[in-house]
């Protein structure tokens, strides 16, 4: 069972807080995705789908006898404005970010991507950052069978990497 | 977007509130309809040795006139599965997109390749509940986990399942090809082959469908979409040059000129400063 899910092929998903509700926010928006298709006949823009799955968020603060989601999403995508990244909290706001990091380490994530954060990396050099960034708050031994890494480039498909593929970044790494 | 946070499923199929009051239009005060476009149509499948190949005419016609010359009749479902669509074109556009994007979420929340099956049971479930008047008639081909499958879907929702299928006005030529040359454990050539024989005598024979023949060649894992894949029905089109006509060829009989302006002459008053 993954963490990281494909809302649509150039858009994926990752969530930090209670799983059984991210399914349930991941569901919709795929169905939205689709709808949106349906109507347009054009993939979804990124912050299309980040509004409306927002939107959704936010009804479960305003309505009577439901609780709000108690998770945070990092959604990326890539279309023709180019990749994009964006926080969506359990109030329905959300954000732009060039990196962001959320959960338990979220302090010392942020401080160490202030630091290590460019604007021209390379995307190899983005998945070493990425675990680097990972590493930071790691409790135990780091290793394909306990991360997941999911990428999106100029091909525009958004893919999660076999244990595989991480345990050769992760050999790089060390 | 449904506004509330219990979501209720929409109510389906057509309501039938104004069929007696059309009922009377059409058949007591002499008004005709409007006539939409059908596609006509040669489709035809096969299952050979690899896979299936699927094969469809180009040609949609408004009764009697050519709508389209080069329209494309198969339809994509899945990456593994695709559908031929004949009867009314924007019927067969719209139940084929909407079960693709069906089959999207499924994929989605499965993880796992679709199934042919998995497609033809939402196609029929849905033309079924329309009772027919979603005037659709498809050859549902595709390669999946459990091997290549082809079926046909009628527009009351029923369907069969066979090694070679024909549907749509041409369906009778293209059949009578099949009959004779099917055989099975073709070779991919020889099915490319067997499936353009059978489209092209749709093509000649039936004037419901003409233009060019498409092929879509399904395989475990790769799918070849052969657009185009024979043009017996070339344009000769007019010479690009133009043509050169000699001054004085065409005889004047007379001539009157008619100003659309009177001109005027407009006299520049000095301004004082």
């Amino acid at each position: 069972v993954q963490k990281i899910q494909s809302l649509t092929t150039n858009i994926g998903v990752v969530y930090s807080g209670m799983g059984p509700d991210s399914r349930v926010l991941v569901r919709k928006s795929r169905k939205q995705a689709q709808q949106y298709y349906g109507l347009y006949k054009e993939p979804i823009p990124v912050t299309q789908l980040v509004r409306e799955t927002a939107a959704v968020m936010q009804e479960f603060t305003q309505s009577g006898g439901v609780r709000p989601f108690g998770v945070s999403l990092l959604v990326a995508g890539y279309d023709d404005n180019g990749p994009q990244l964006y926080q969506v909290d359990p109030s329905g706001s959300y954000f732009s970010w060039k990196a962001s990091a959320m959960g338990k380490n979220v302090s010392n994530a942020k401080t160490f991507l202030e630091k290590r954060y460019t604007d021209d990396m390379e995307l190899d050099d983005a998945v070493h950052t990425a675990i680097l960034t990972l590493k930071e708050g790691f409790e135990g031994q780091i290793s394909s069978k306990n991360i997941e890494i999911g990428i999106i480039g100029t091909d525009k498909i958004f893919r999660v990497l076999t244990p595989a593929e991480v345990d050769d970044y992760l050999a790089e790494v060390e | 977007m449904s506004k509330s946070a219990i979501e209720v499923p929409p109510k389906s199929g057509f309501s039938f509130d104004l069929c007696r009051r059309n009922d009377m239009i059409l058949n007591k005060s002499g008004v005709k309809p409007p006539t939409y476009r059908k596609t006509g149509t040669t489709i035809v499948g096969l299952i050979f040795e690899d896979g299936v190949i699927l094969g469809a005419d180009t040609r949609a016609t408004e009764g009697p006139i050519v709508a389209d010359k080069n329209c494309e009749k198969i339809h994509y479902m899945a990456p593994n599965i695709y559908c031929c669509g004949a009867g009314t074109a924007a019927d067969t556009e719209a139940v084929t997109d909407m079960v693709s994007s069906q089959l999207q979420l499924h994929r989605y929340a499965t993880g796992r390749e679709s199934r042919v099956v998995t497609a033809l049971t939402l196609l029929k479930s849905h033309l079924f509940r329309y009772q027919g008047h979603v005037s659709a008639a498809l050859v549902l081909g595709g390669v999946d986990i459990t091997g290549p499958h082809l079926h046909t879907i009628y527009p009351h929702g029923s369907t069969d399942t066979l090694p070679y299928a024909t549907m749509g006005s041409g369906s009778l030529a293209a059949m009578a090809m099949f009959e004779s040359k099917y055989k099975e454990g073709l070779t991919r050539d020889e099915g490319i082959k067997l499936v353009c024989d059978a489209i092209c005598a749709g093509i000649f024979n039936d004037l419901g469908s003409g233009s060019n023949v498409d092929v879509c060649v399904i395989t475990k894992g790769k799918k070849d979409y052969l657009r185009n894949h024979m043009l017996p029905n070339p344009r000769t089109y007019v010479s690009a040059k133009g043509f050169a006509f000699t001054k004085g060829q065409t005889e004047v009989l007379s001539t009157k000129i008619t100003p659309l302006m009177q001109k005027l002459e407009v006299a520049e008053d000095a301004m004082e400063e």
